[in-house]
């Protein structure tokens, strides 16, 4: 063989190299290097904590229902909301977006047998554990209270607890700047043969920008918190004031990772509806160049508007206006993408299955949050609404709307993929009504509440009651709702356990869906494609019944489920 | 083995477009009305009778994003729920029916690229205007005030009034129609003054001074909050601010002068040793204060104290009033918070009557 | 094959020819690998950036530079000494470029040579920040200006110490045989991630010393 010949062919041989699998319970399910394993271990680890993360909010929420606190102290209520964002954010959402999507999905969807670094994926995973076990034990110091932003100077009065709490973010920084770092590579470089840059499906789009956020951004997290650690624990000065350090630094260094980070967890969401649309609404995804390329747009903005989170908080006024615009810009991509979607579903076959209902849900409740996203861009309306329950809604429409509900979408409709087995479709419907329901109710009346002047992170609002009596009717409103988002999630639960046994057998592609992942076994075997696959077309093509011509892979070496290759779109929801 | 798919067919933009898309229209309008002219009290404050000069600048801003932001939420729902009815599959179907395939529209993509914009650049433009306004637009502040945040209370200066007042126990006051600014900053942890009513808050950020200037338009007695997580009990750390006719203001401010400082009277000056002052100085003061003394911009904890008395750089002392020893004795005595922080009084910091004679002296001889 | 033409060309033909010439998997692993070391050189980069924005910032913002502390406005740095140690660092990348490309011409004895040289270079550096901060008369913890100077510095030092230790082990496995003429990876990554600890030096000592 000559020198230099080496083509994507040679390159594809090399990986038709497959290993055994693992031996032994250990190496199989706990140190496991196999992705989709990684990926169900990120996923019930984020569920477990989602759990005890939304049981905060339950109790944040109960506490609210009477304007003078009805169930626990100042402290305590401070401790619940600092534990519920913190926890919410960096050991639920990241995690389960990145983590459990990312994983699992990511490598079958480009036709590697797994990412570019197994070792590094595995010792991402096991982090998670630890920061998490880190953040909840500082509960026994008393638990941090300043928030899930932890501004000093007052969270340097948490002492350990504070500590603790840097740590931890610390690590699951780490973790993150890992897993991104891995997902760049293995997108970049472990392609199938044939997918270029513009053949790649949506949600490998939305992995890769959010990979590139996740490498760049969690560093600058990780020195913020670095710092702040350092501040605690050897009183280092770098934000004390009265030292010559500055307090604005920290908001600074925080909200230049933290503003990347929700567009972090909400770029996969919005990959999962790319998805989800095309195969219920039976059509190719409207305008996909636009739709990849704002995600990467999005992704580079994210980075050059994090001062709109200080507009109040002492930056020079001129500062705040280009902020302000490029905060507004961000609207444009994120716009591209929502009539993308609403013109995928224009003229489909619409099958109402529980993954299209919340992507469908999705549309909505996003688009609302990301709407008030914009009245808080503008500078003059964020000095009135800066700080106030009407943020808390808007976040909550984007990130509960948002990024949980494009999560939500995602479940029922990989579930069969990783287990064999559908969702229960009954129980996941109802989930989708309880969810939908409940979130509007608990985060709709935030808006006029914050308006009318009743700030966040209030432990009590007697105060804002009697100026605003109807506050104390709409706050036991929220709290009613919020149960049934809580029911929403407790279902899902039932569903994905109760589904592992009971569920109807999926066969290869119950959707009749044309990405790679949907022509191999459920569950894929550990190696994934026996040969690597090699790729003609975009997806998304439902007018071609068979979109990857992939003869090799035979599904007679598979004889558990099926017996075609690309089976006939079967009618869809055949799970229920 | 594989059917070729049936695709489905329909005319024009679907069955029911065009209705629908009156109806959303339509209700667009309603949402318009709504805001422009409808009483939006229950949503926003005092948006009827704007309690400050700002407060109407930014109900406009708000009223204009109600409006077009209303009609892009009304549109998108209603569009989704409307498709999703419209090519929902039917139990005829068979299983290879799939939807018409288009994969893009440049001409539909640029439309929903620049209209949306268009519209955020007539935005900016709008909050622009306003920002303008806010920070620079505002006639010359006829009120100078400070607001000093604690945990857990506003603490409120008023030029000429020799001791503060405290939002714990006594409300805010304001004279309405008098162009104001106020000055805010924090001695603990970082706060945020906010008056709901007049829309504009602003953060107390410890070794920092930002301004808010406003015009109160309307007498009457309005909430204050911090809107700034402080600590425990953030949540209570709320005051009352009253807005009354400059009269009053002036009546009330009057009643409050009366109230006596509390580092005692004046004080004799003469007879202080510069000398002994010196010694003084290294003991008590140059924690705080750079010793030997530096240029006034050089801080420690408190300013830098060379040449106090005749620096063209720094013409008037940290209280507002003009370099004289008396003055400066006044600060000893009582102490003073200001943006830098704060400078204890005698009794913190243990002075005498005969060693702030000699402070004072070592000080003015700083030429 | 193709290994003995390569005999036939000489320098960088030879070399490129050989570095082609290597099985598929682990011209495929190698590419991988590349991109990842070069992807966490950039988060890396990213760790040293966040914090030179902290000390830029506290240093525009602060009233006086050099700070007071108790009184007395603390002293500049030396800068002399500094270049002096300067130089041995960016000495040491000459010396562990010269050692790859040794390596790369298959000279063993050579690469030996200069890698040790780059160790001992390096080891100097360290030696020579542990002087300077014993004469530097500023605390980590007493103003901004000696916690910059200290994390940045403690963090680059660290970044040597790792990457003294990180060579030494290069060294010992290219001698147990674990690197070829066409397949040296870990000495191109040990290479690569020794010139980004220079080039951050260069950034900290136009900071402190120059600026
Ligand atoms: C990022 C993701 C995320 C998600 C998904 C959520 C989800 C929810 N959030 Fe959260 N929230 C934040 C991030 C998130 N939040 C952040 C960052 C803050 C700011 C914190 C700060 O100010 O520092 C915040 C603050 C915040 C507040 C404001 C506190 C304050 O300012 O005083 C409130 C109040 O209602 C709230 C409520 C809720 C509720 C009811 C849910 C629900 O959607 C949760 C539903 C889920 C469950 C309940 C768990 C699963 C279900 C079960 C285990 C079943 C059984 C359990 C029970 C019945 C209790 N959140
Ligand atoms: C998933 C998470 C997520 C997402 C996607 C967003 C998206 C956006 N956010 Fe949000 N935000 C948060 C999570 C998120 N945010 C959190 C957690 C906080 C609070 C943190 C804290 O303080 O605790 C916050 C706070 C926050 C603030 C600070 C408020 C304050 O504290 O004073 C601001 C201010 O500008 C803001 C703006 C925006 C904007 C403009 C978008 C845009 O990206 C939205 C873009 C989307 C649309 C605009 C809708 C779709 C577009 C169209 C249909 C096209 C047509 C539209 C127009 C022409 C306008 N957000
Ligand atoms: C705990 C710290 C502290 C100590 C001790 C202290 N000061 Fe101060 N001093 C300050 C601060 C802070 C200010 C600035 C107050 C402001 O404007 O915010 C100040 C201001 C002053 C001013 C006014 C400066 C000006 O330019 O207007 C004088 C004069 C002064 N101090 C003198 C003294 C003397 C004399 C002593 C010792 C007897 C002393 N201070 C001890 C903190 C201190
Ligand atoms: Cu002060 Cu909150
Ligand atoms: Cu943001």
């Amino acid at each position: 063989m000559q020198a230099g010949t080496s083509t994507t062919h040679e390159a594809h041989d090399a990986h038709d190299h497959i290993h055994p699998p693992p031996e032994g319970f250990v190496r199989k399910y706990v140190f496991s290097l196999d992705h989709k394993v990684i990926g169900f271990q990120y996923f019930f680890t984020g569920l477990l904590i989602m759990f005890i993360a939304g049981s905060f909010a339950e109790l944040v929420r109960l506490q609210l229902t009477d304007p003078n606190g009805a169930i626990m102290s100042h402290t305590a209520y401070n401790e619940m909301f600092s534990m519920h964002g913190t926890a919410m954010v960096w050991l639920v959402l990241i995690p389960l977006v990145t983590g459990a999507l990312g994983n699992f999905v990511m490598p079958l969807q480009i036709g590697a047998r797994d990412v570019a670094f197994p070792w590094l994926n595995m010792a991402s995973f096991w982090i998670l554990p630890v920061a998490a076990l880190i953040l909840f034990s500082s509960m026994l110091w008393g638990g941090p209270h300043a928030g899930w932003t932890e501004y000093p100077p007052i969270s340097l009065a948490d002492g350990t607890a504070g500590a603790l709490w840097c740590l931890a973010i610390f690590t699951i920084g780490i973790s993150s700047t890992m897993t991104g770092l891995n997902f760049m590579v293995t997108i970049m470089k472990m392609r199938a043969p044939g997918m270029t840059w513009t053949r790649m499906p949506l949600f490998i789009w939305a992995t890769f920008a959010t990979a590139l956020m996740n490498m760049v951004a969690t560093v600058a997290l990780s020195v913020a918190v670095g710092a702040l650690f350092l501040e605690h624990v050897f009183s280092v000065p770098f934000f004390d004031p009265a030292r010559g350090g500055s307090v604005v630094l920290y908001q600074h260094m925080f909200w230049f990772y933290s503003h990347p980070a929700v567009y972090i967890f909400i770029i996969p969401a919005f990959g999962v509806v790319s998805e989800v649309l095309p195969t219920f609404a039976r059509k190719p995804i409207f305008g996909y160049k636009m739709i990849a390329f704002s995600s990467m747009a999005i992704s580079i903005l994210a980075f050059t508007v994090w001062m709109h989170h200080m507009f109040p908080s002492g930056i020079a006024p001129w500062l705040q206006l280009p902020f302000m615009i490029l905060t507004y810009a961000i609207g444009i991509p994120t716009g591209i993408k929502i009539f993308s979607w609403m013109a995928t579903i224009w003229g489909g076959r619409i099958h109402f299955t529980s993954s299209m209902l919340y992507a469908l849900g999705f549309l909505i409740t996003f688009t609302f949050g990301g709407l008030s996203g914009i009245f808080l861009a503008s500078v003059p309306v964020d000095l009135h609404m800066h700080g106030t329950v009407f943020v808390v809604g808007h976040f909550h429409y984007v990130v509960a709307g948002g990024a949980v509900m494009g999560f939500l979408a995602a479940v029922p409709y990989w579930y069969p993929k990783a287990t064999g087995r559908m969702l229960n479709e009954r129980l996941a419907q109802l989930g989708f009504w309880l969810f939908f329901i409940g979130l509007n109710g608990t985060f709709l009346p935030m808006h006029w509440l914050g308006l009318e002047g009743m700030p966040r992170r209030t432990a009590t609002y007697a105060g804002f009651a009697k100026a605003f009596p109807d506050a104390v009717f709409w706050n036991q409103f929220e709290t009613a709702f919020s149960f049934l988002m809580a029911a929403a999630i407790g279902l899902l639960a039932f569903n994905v356990i109760w589904s592992l046994r009971h569920g109807t057998l999926a066969g290869i592609n119950p959707w009749g869906a044309r990405t790679l992942e949907w022509t191999i076994s459920s569950p894929p075997p550990y190696y994934n494609f026996k040969k690597i696959p090699q790729v003609f077309d975009r997806p998304y093509n439902f007018d071609q019944p068979l979109p990857y011509r992939n003869t090799d892979n035979e599904l007679d070496e598979f004889p558990e489920f099926g017996r075609v290759l690309m089976p006939i779109p079967q009618p869809v929801g055949a799970g229920a | 083995m594989f059917q070729s798919p049936s695709v489905v067919r329909f005319k024009g933009l679907g069955p029911g477009f065009w209705p629908v898309t009156i109806v959303l229209a339509l209700l667009s309008i309603a949402n318009a009305w709504y805001f422009l002219y409808g009483n939006i009290d229950w949503i926003m404050p005092g948006a009827s009778q704007p309690v400050a000069d700002r407060a109407s600048d930014i109900d406009g801003l708000f009223k204009f994003m109600a409006v077009s932001s209303g009609a892009i939420m009304i549109f998108v729902a209603g569009y989704v729920i409307y498709f999703a009815i419209a090519f929902r599959a039917r139990p005829t179907d068979s299983p290879d029916t799939i939807g018409v395939q288009i994969h893009d529209s440049p001409k539909l993509e640029l439309w929903w690229t620049v209209l949306p914009a268009l519209l955020l650049i007539l935005l900016t433009a709008l909050s622009i205007n306003v920002w303008y306004k806010i920070y620079f637009g505002t006639k010359a502040p006829a009120l100078t005030m400070e607001v000093i945040g604690h945990q857990f209370y506003f603490e409120f200066r008023y030029p000429g009034l020799k001791t503060s007042v405290f939002s714990k126990t006594e409300p805010m006051h304001l004279p309405v129609g008098v162009p104001v600014r106020l000055l805010i900053t924090s001695t603990d942890v970082i706060h945020q003054f906010w008056v709901p009513e007049i829309r504009l808050k602003s953060a107390g950020v410890p070794g920092l001074v930002q301004s808010l200037n406003f015009t109160p338009l309307r007498t009457g007695t309005y909430d204050i909050a911090c809107a700034e997580f402080c600590g425990a009990d953030h949540s209570l750390m709320r005051g009352k601010l009253v807005i009354e006719p400059v009269a009053t203001f002036n009546k009330w401010l009057d009643s409050e002068n009366k109230t006596a400082a509390a580092g005692g009277g004046a004080i004799n000056l003469a007879g202080g040793s510069a000398g002994t002052g010196k010694t003084l100085f290294a003991q008590k003061c140059a924690a705080c204060h750079n010793n030997p003394p530096t240029p006034f911009d050089q801080k420690l904890v408190g300013p830098g104290l060379l040449h106090i008395t005749d620096d063209p750089a720094h013409p008037t002392l940290v209280t507002g009033k003009t370099p004289t020893p008396e003055h400066i004795a006044e600060i000893l005595q009582n102490g003073f918070t200001g943006p830098i922080g704060t400078m204890p009084n005698r009794q913190a910091n243990g002075l005498s009557d005969k060693d702030i004679a000699n402070a004072v002296a070592y000080l003015t001889s700083l030429k | 094959m193709a290994a003995a033409a390569a005999q036939h060309l000489s320098g960088h033909d030879a070399i490129a020819a050989r570095y082609r010439d290597v099985d598929p998997v682990y011209g495929e692993t190698r590419d991988i690998r590349l991109l990842g070391f070069v992807f966490f050189l950039l988060s890396d980069c990213i760790l040293f950036s966040s914090f030179i924005f902290a000390y830029v910032y506290l240093r525009i913002s602060a009233p006086a530079w050099p700070p007071f502390l108790g009184g007395h406005q603390l002293p500049w740095f030396d800068t002399s000494f500094a270049a002096m140690n300067s130089i041995v660092l960016f000495g040491s990348g000459v010396t562990m470029h010269f050692a790859l490309e040794n390596w790369k011409h298959l000279n063993k004895a050579k690469f030996n040579g200069w890698l040790i040289a780059t160790i001992v270079l390096g080891i100097g550096f360290l030696l020579g920040q542990a002087h300077e901060y014993s004469v530097v008369g500023i605390s980590w913890t007493g103003t901004t200006m000696g916690a910059s100077f200290f994390t940045l510095t403690g963090m680059h030092g660290f970044h040597v110490f790792a990457g003294v230790c990180y060579l030494t082990i290069l060294g010992l496995q290219a001698n147990r045989g674990t690197y070829t003429g066409s397949k040296y990876f870990g000495l191109t990554a040990g290479t690569l991630y020794w010139h980004f600890v220079d080039v951050i030096w260069v950034f900290l000592f136009f900071l402190f010393y120059i600026w």
